[in-house]
Parts: C-alpha cells; structure tokens; sequence
C-alpha cells in the first residue's frame, strides 16, 4: 500500500503540481488548504509526511509546523516546507521550526523533494 | 579563477558564475549537490544552499560577473563544505564592516564567514560535518 503524504498548500494549482510530483513517485496525497487544516488533519488520520507551504491563510507554515512538532500524536512525522520564501531568515525560521527540509519552489524544486523522500525513507 | 582556501581542499569542486537573476537559483541548486555529495543532512544543506543563495544575490548586485565556488575541505579528521567567492568589488571597504554585515545576515547559516587572502580578498563560508548533521549512513542517495 503506498504511503500517504499531508500537503498543507492554500493555492490549487500549486497544489496540483505537487500533488502530480508526489504521486507520480507513488505516493497517495491527501491535500489541506489552510493551516488549521491541516493540523487536524495530521491528528486525526497521521501521515507518512507532511509537505507544507509557508504563506498559508490564518496560520503561517512556521507555527503549524511548530505545532506538529510540540504535539506527540504528531512529532514524529517528517515535515518538508516547500516555499517561496527562500532568504536566510525564512529558511532558519523554518528548520528551527523543527522541519526536516525547507526547500524553495523554484525549477530544481521537485528534484529535491524527491531526493529528501528518499533520505528520509518515505520512497525506496 | 579557481578556488583558494585557507584548508586543504577535496572534491567535489564545482563552480558557478554569476552573471543574472537564475544564476541565484543555479547556485542554490549547486550548493544543495555539493552538500549531498558530502553526507550533509537535508535540513543542512538547506541552509548552506540558502547561504550561497545569499552571496551570490550579494554578487549579483555589483553588476560585474564574479564566480562562486561550492568545495569540499578538509582539516585534520573534519571535512566541511566551503562557499567562496573572489570580492575585487570591495576594495576600499573596510574588511571588518563587512564582516559583520556577513555574520549577521548569514551568521546561523554556517559555522564559519571569513576573509581570505588580499588583493583581492576571497570571502568564505564554511560547515563542517558533524555528528548532528550529517544523513545516516544507510541513506545514501540524492
């Protein structure tokens, strides 16, 4: 059965193409538009990963992301940050948010996530 | 106009120059191989890619073309990645001012921001692979 993927992304058609590049390695996608969403999403039905963007409605990436980490129903998920924010402040804010990756959405984007799947044992 | 280091350089030695606007995203994507190549952890070399990233905005806003140069370095039994770039565009500039620009923009990315050399200095970043981040052994692949 293959793995199953959060995706906390607001804007749809962002979404559907990473949506295409996560399933076209396999994995199912399930797809949450806003931050609290998402969160209750990881609660209730936890996934192998969480990919999240950062400029969310209501609730940044940054603090669900910390609440993912501060929650033991779901600290353990790995969470990528795939975002347009990519200057130095962003990026540490995002891993000291706890994410396991922040990765930029530019051309090399979905190359990298799939390469960060496989390190953290989510693709063989 | 190669590399210079104040360690013993190692592969892998890669180099990209800085001429427009998607060179930034080359540089990025560079210094993510580079750190990979090396055993850096993701959430690592997401930083050093956002510390190349960075210098090579720097660059990019002298308006002359300036190489960035991604290499392995090696100092007794620690290996790091280096980020370096010749800055003939700061002559005249003091070398402390700039220094404390660097550590302060990019000061958590990396371990190391120094000035190398004269005539004209060579500014360089640096980290090193430790135990806390590097990828586990069995996770070879990238």
């Amino acid at each position: 059965m293959a793995l199953e993927v959060l995706l906390v992304e607001d804007s749809k058609t962002q979404a559907a193409q990473i949506k295409e590049t996560l399933e076209s390695v396999g994995l199912r996608v399930r797809v949450a538009y806003d931050g609290p969403d998402g969160i209750r999403e990881a609660i209730e039905n936890p996934p192998a990963l969480v990919v999240l963007d950062v400029k969310l409605p209501s609730m940044d990436g940054f603090q669900v992301c910390r609440r993912l980490k501060r929650n033991p129903a779901t600290q353990d998920i790995p969470v990528i940050m795939l975002t347009e924010k990519a200057g130095p402040q962003a990026t540490m804010s995002g891993l000291r948010a706890g994410a396991d990756d922040y990765i930029p959405k530019d051309i090399f984007a979905s190359e990298h996530l799939i390469g960060t799947l496989q390190e953290l044992g989510i693709l063989e | 106009m190669e590399a210079t280091s104040p360690y013993h350089m190692r592969p892998p030695i890669m180099s990209v120059k800085v001429e427009d606007s998607m060179d930034i995203m080359i540089v990025r994507d560079t210094a993510r191989r580079a750190a990979s190549l090396l055993g850096f952890a993701p959430a690592h070399r997401a930083q050093l890619a956002s510390a190349a990233a960075t210098l090579a905005e720097l660059v990019l806003k002298t308006g002359e073309a300036h190489t960035i140069h991604l290499n392995g370095i090696i100092d007794g039994m620690a290996t790091g990645l280096q980020i370096s770039s010749e800055t003939p565009w700061l002559a005249g500039v003091s070398a402390n001012n700039v220094l404390v620009a660097l550590r302060s923009k990019l000061g958590d990315l990396v371990d190391e921001i120094m000035l190398h050399g004269s005539e004209p200095p060579t500014i360089i970043m640096v980290m090193w692979l430790g135990e806390n981040n590097s990828r586990p052994a069995s996770a070879d692949r990238d």
